[in-house]
């Protein structure tokens, strides 16, 4: 599904680029579709770089597609403008990062659940790398504020088998559980954990750092309410550039669809590259990668520019709920821009506080770094 | 015996334990090149008895750090690490398998020879101190014995612990054997040997 998605969005800021009076130049795309088949993502790059001549490429969902591509743009000096959140610990000079830096989405939402809702958490995820990362950084936090991992259970790619954990889940009433499941795994499970807690008469929060909208369609309208989603972007985003883009979706792609994290990201990368290459007055990729830096571009996110230290964006964190009609309700957000911190070098783990206190009033609560909009 | 140089690597066996075609084949070329032979082995099945291993290369990203496989790579010949995740929890899982050493991907011919001689040198090393530490803990664990010779010896001669002691050194040294041996001795005899001929 992402890749369409990102494909959509990709196609849809070429054709505003090359519509607008602001561009003196025009982008011709060059499309491939690896499949999400690893190896073809090598094979797939190296054919546009060589027969096409391409300088710049939109793209990778995964990190494995991503590093088949990495060697390649190295070696040829082409610039991979990459959408997707992952796990950090990267930094190639010719890669621009777009989607979020650990430090932008898992961060907070772990920050979030201890403040706010549990210091225990049932983490389960998909058996990959982003999970095990993720869980990772999880583990890290919620330790070190005197919590503990209840669980971490894991599911391969693509298993919808899932009534043994979320039979555990009923039985053991973890106070939060955290969902790292991609995919097919994530829908089912959220689909059965909902039944599940509702004939138990039981409410666990879920907290995940990668649902998005078309995804909370494919759960279905009332399984998907009630999670808490941390993203940079949710088609929610109030203010002007965001309410323009998502009507400009929805004139393209039917009232009935909306933009997800994803695409928008893809969209951005773009728009920062048709950007950079208006600043550079050239396509050539140092040129391009000297104006995108600190080049700032008011997006339908609010304000992206890329950080030259590591080539990862700034972008706004949020944190939202799930509601009815398969939307979110953003209830925090940061107050600028976060600078990306690929390899969590800047996490400051005494700061993120002891364990919460067990009671239910809110105001014992700590929350000296969230702030709550609306 | 001798032990074989780090730097002579003709004849010695790797097990190639790698997904990418592409990968597998700059390896396997590589070592070709040096005279090493090469086996393969799939990295989603568990892993092979390894006395017929001089050295394993593993592509670390190949092998679920959550799996069967995973956890069943506790092997004694060296392992060269290929990376291509540099996330905390892959090098985790990694340093636990104790690399003898590693290259970064995306692989090229370079550095290969480098790493094996790393490898086989630390695997020598790690031989080498594994047998002093196996030493040391004897010596820990006889001085047990060597304070119950030094009280026997001081009750049968009537001596202080330090000339009780030196008499057993030297008597060691005069009998060509060790401190421990010959408290064990003293212990099992009920008394100071009476050997005058030396035991060459």
């Amino acid at each position: 599904m992402m890749a369409g998605e990102m494909r959509k969005s990709a196609l849809m800021a070429i054709d505003e680029i090359n519509g607008s009076d602001e561009f003196d130049f025009t982008f011709a795309a060059h499309l491939r579709d690896p499949g999400g088949v690893v190896a073809a993502y090598h094979t797939a790059c190296d054919d546009l770089i060589r027969e096409e001549q391409v300088d710049h490429i939109v793209g990778c969902y995964t990190s494995a597609s991503r590093k088949q591509v990495i060697p390649i743009v190295e070696r040829t000096e082409r610039l991979l403008w990459h959408p997707a959140r992952y796990e950090g610990f990267e930094s190639s000079d010719n890669v621009i990062y777009v989607g979020a830096a650990p430090n932008h989405n898992v961060v907070p939402l772990v920050r979030h659940m201890l403040d706010q809702i549990a210091s225990d958490v049932f983490c389960i995820g998909s058996n990959y790398v982003w999970t095990w990362e993720t869980n990772r950084v999880v583990r890290e936090i919620v330790t070190s504020a005197g919590g503990r991992i209840l669980a971490e259970r894991l599911l391969e790619l693509g298993e919808t088998a899932v009534d043994h954990i979320v039979s555990e889940i009923i039985e053991r009433k973890p106070p939060a559980v955290f969902n790292t499941l991609v995919g097919e795994s994530s829908y089912s499970f959220i689909r059965a954990l909902h039944e599940a807690t509702m004939r138990a008469g039981l409410a666990i929060p879920m907290l995940s750092c990668s649902l998005c909208e078309p995804e909370l369609e494919l759960i279905g309208s009332v399984a998907s309410v009630g999670c808490v989603a941390s993203s940079a972007y949710f088609e929610s985003i109030e203010g002007p550039a965001n309410r323009a883009f998502v009507a400009r979706w929805k004139a393209r792609h039917g009232a009935d669809s909306n933009p997800c994290v994803d695409g928008l990201s893809t969209y951005v990368c773009v728009m920062l590259l048709a950007r950079a290459i208006r600043r550079a007055g050239s396509a050539e990729v140092g040129a391009v990668r000297r104006a995108a830096a600190n080049h700032r571009y008011d997006s339908p996110q609010g304000p992206v520019w890329v950080d030259p230290d590591n080539n990862h964006c700034f972008l706004t964190p949020r944190l939202a709920r799930s509601v009815p009609g398969c939307q979110f309700k953003i209830f925090w957000e940061a107050d600028a821009p976060e600078r990306p911190d690929p390899y969590l070098s800047n996490l400051d783990l005494t700061a993120v506080g002891t364990r919460l206190e067990r009671s239910n009033d809110a105001m014992t609560k700590r929350s000296n770094h969230l702030r709550i909009v609306k | 015996m001798t032990r074989p140089s780090p730097f002579s690597v003709r004849g010695r066996r790797a097990l190639v334990v790698m997904r990418e075609e592409r990968e597998i084949s700059i390896v396997r070329r590589q070592l070709n090149r040096l005279g090493m032979t090469v086996a393969e082995h799939d990295p989603a099945e568990v892993p092979p008895p390894d006395e017929n291993v001089d050295v394993i290369v593993m592509d670390a990203d190949s092998i679920p750090i959550k799996s069967d496989p995973a956890r069943a790579w506790k092997v004694h010949a060296p392992i060269i690490a290929l990376i291509g995740t540099e996330t905390p929890s892959r090098l985790k899982w990694l340093l636990d398998l104790q690399p003898a050493s590693f290259l970064i991907k995306p692989l090229r011919s370079a550095g290969l020879y480098t790493a094996l001689v790393v490898a086989f040198d630390s695997a020598q090393r790690r031989i080498d101190e594994a047998a002093h530490l196996e030493r040391l803990e004897d010596r820990i664990r006889s001085r047990r014995m060597v304070l119950a010779a030094v009280l026997q010896t001081m009750r049968a001669h009537d001596l202080s612990e330090p000339d009780a002691f030196r008499l057993i050194r030297q008597t060691a040294m005069r009998h060509r054997t060790t401190v421990e041996q010959l408290s064990a001795e003293i212990i099992t005899t009920g008394g100071m040997p009476n050997r005058t001929t030396r035991t060459a």
